[in-house]
């Protein structure tokens, strides 16, 4: 129930965000009688009224459920910080491809996640990401022929 | 109309030949690692079909779908993990069967009720897909209305016993759908000056962040080791074994129509449905849940008959009944492919190769089955963590296919932030595609119809398909609502008793 209490919660702030952007849209000569505020005002409304249902069926519960409070309070996930970590690999991949390019980004990004996860420290993750990273460049670069970044630092070289 | 000449001519078109083939094997080996479902297998290979051929890239996610309903069969009979959910009832009597040495002969059980399911499964969906379609050549706006209201209602079904939550994600996958250019006027929404945005966020992004990474983040750290005996081989069953397996697979067959037909139905339901009414018609109940071949044929058959019937409605009425559908349905959007009669009236190569595409990858599964599973097996076997460094690449790679936009990396890796969440708060991540796929469709067409009615909304009663699509719509919010509340009581009961 604390996590559904918390979710009522975002699911307010994200309505309240959304319908104060959806006020910033411009005015057109072109626009319907509904516009192009209409649906995101009206989503907005939905979200918050569904955000206080949310909220009030928690804390109803909640308060149904004292017994179990200790319980509640405990709920929580521990394999957040872990999944938030996973997804920070992926950030720096996408924030230093530009640099270091596609070939050795992928291989860094494979290299690093395989560590990540526990393989062990071993010139075997060292093959394994080289490898991967020369496999899928040739199967997106050379095969189906998508332009993957290059890098600022190897331009010339692919 | 499709011709006769037409077929034969698709028959023979090589690369739709090795679109299925290359289809039917990669939603094989993504089927069978455990984790990796049908629908994440297809939102895998998504981005890859943006530079295809809609016709092919179409027939490849349907034929990705045959193969990972088959191929989440492989990990249920082997190591008691079903690959994909349509496969969890598969794993009673398929792994007793392998405790008891016949492992073989589960898979080539499964193998064959598989092909029997999809073969039966495409007959339907090429027989009902498009006389059902014709009823929507006489579509206007606000029947179009009434169909994405329709398509929307499937959340009810669909919100995992809370509608809240499940209203809650769909209207934030709308939200998601009203950014980049209004349909309308042509202003820009939530753009925020970025380029990137001008043209809205793609559902194949919603996908991948959801459903892939959102699984590759959910399962990080975990310590499961599977180890599959690399010995094994399918062993087909014989005429007489087919013969005694005759009225499981019918069950399964008609149950799998059934399921595939009804939003949010789907393949694990089909697939235990089809294990109960198995059991219940078999002359050796008994033999259930110890290594019967009855209880591997009947679920296998039902899961591969929804494979295909669930492309009925989406084809006929672009409503998508499972993750899987809802894929295959931003497949579609992203080829600017819209489903319904002008599918059938414009792109008749897509219907053509979706049909003929599957037919192969059915054929194919038998010999593609027998000789990948030594890969599949191989590749349950490496170690979780290259898997997942390279699973990831291979997302990110094929994100960056799609416009060569660092942006959409950035996008996608924040949806999968929203999706683990999600998953942790108890959203289900389904409605909010719904909500993003068809967000544009109910908007643009409640417009139309309100321009076209000078702004009376009496033009949706006076639309008769648009009333009927509506109600249907009503039906099943207050059928699923119903369901909702007696499944609550029921809980409060059950709780008060014990």
């Amino acid at each position: 129930m604390y996590k559904d209490l918390i979710s009522g919660v975002v699911l307010l702030a994200v309505s309240g965000t959304y319908y104060a952007w959806s006020s910033q849209i411009a005015d057109s000569t072109l626009s319907d009688e509904v516009g192009a505020t209409g649906l995101p005002r009206v989503l907005s409304v939905i979200l918050a009224i569904l955000a206080v249902l949310l909220i009030g069926r928690a804390m109803l519960l909640r308060r149904a459920r004292t017994a179990t409070a200790a319980a509640d309070a405990d709920e929580g996930d521990a394999g957040l910080p872990r999944a938030i970590g996973f997804l920070l690999l992926g950030a720096v991949y996408v924030f230093v491809l530009p640099f270091i390019g596609y070939v050795a980004g992928t291989a860094l990004l494979i290299g690093a996640v395989a560590l990540y996860e526990g393989a062990p420290r071993h010139w075997v993750v060292v093959a394994a990401a080289v490898g991967g990273a020369v496999f899928y460049w040739a199967i997106f670069v050379k095969l189906l022929g998508v332009h993957q970044p290059v890098g600022t630092l190897f331009q010339g070289m692919f | 109309m499709t011709t006769l000449w037409d077929i034969i001519h698709l028959l023979t078109e090589t690369p739709l030949f090795f679109v299925a083939i290359g289809g039917l094997t990669w939603g094989i080996l993504g089927g069978a690692l455990p984790g990796i479902s049908a629908s994440i297998t297809m939102a895998l290979v998504l981005p890859f079909t943006y530079t295809m051929d809609p016709a092919q890239a179409i027939a490849l996610l349907a034929c990705v779908y045959i193969g990972a309903e088959y191929g989440g069969s492989i990990p249920a009979i082997l190591i008691r993990t079903p690959g994909t959910n349509s496969s969890a009832a598969t794993v009673i009597d398929g792994y007793e069967m392998n405790r008891q040495g016949r492992a073989g002969e589960a898979l080539g059980i499964s193998l064959m009720s598989g092909v029997v399911g999809s073969l039966f499964g495409l007959a339907m969906l090429i027989l009902l897909t498009e006389p059902l379609s014709w009823l929507a050549l006489a579509f206007t706006p606000p029947s179009y209305f009434g169909l994405g209201i329709l398509g929307l209602s499937v959340i009810a079904s669909m919100s995992g016993g809370s509608l809240i939550k499940g209203l809650a994600a769909a209207t934030v996958g709308l939200m998601i759908a009203t950014v980049g250019t209004d349909p309308i006027s042509g202003v820009t929404r939530f753009t925020f000056d970025i380029p990137d945005l001008l043209g809205g966020i793609e559902p194949v992004l919603v996908m991948v962040g959801l459903f892939a990474l959102t699984e590759l983040m959910s399962q990080s750290g975990s310590s499961t080791v599977l180890q599959l005996n690399e010995t094994i081989r399918i062993k087909l069953p014989s005429w007489s074994m087919m013969n005694k397996l005759k009225r499981s697979q019918t069950i399964g067959c008609i149950l799998g129509l059934f399921e595939g037909l009804t939003p949010g139905g789907g393949g694990s339901i089909a697939a235990f449905m089809s294990y109960n009414e198995a059991k219940r018609w078999s002359k050796t109940p008994q033999s259930f849940g110890k290594g019967s071949e009855e209880g591997v044929a009947a679920p296998e058959a039902a899961n591969n008959t929804v494979a295909s019937t669930a492309l009925i409605p989406l084809l006929s009425f672009g409503i998508p009944s499972s993750n899987s559908t809802a894929v295959l349905l931003g497949g579609l959007l992203m080829h600017g492919l819209i489903p319904g009669p002008r599918l059938f009236e414009q792109s008749a190569q897509v219907i053509d190769s979706i049909y003929v595409g599957s037919f192969i990858a059915i054929i194919a599964q038998i010999g593609v089955g027998m000789i990948i599973l030594p890969a599949c097996i191989w590749l349950v076997n490496r170690p979780r963590a290259y898997r997942a460094g390279f699973i990831f690449a291979l997302i990110l790679s094929g994100i960056f296919t799609l416009n060569n936009s660092l942006f959409d990396l950035g996008i996608a890796l924040a949806l999968g932030l929203v999706g683990y969440l999600m998953r942790i708060a108890g959203f289900p991540v389904l409605p909010m595609i719904l909500g993003v796929v068809l967000g544009h469709m109910v908007e643009s067409s409640y417009r139309r119809s309100l321009v076209l009615s000078g702004g009376e909304h009496m033009i949706f009663l006076q639309d008769p398909i648009a009333v009927c699509l509506l109600s249907i719509a009503l039906i099943f919010v207050v059928f699923s609502l119903s369901r909702e509340f007696r499944d609550a009581r029921k809980t409060k009961i059950e709780e008060a008793h014990s």
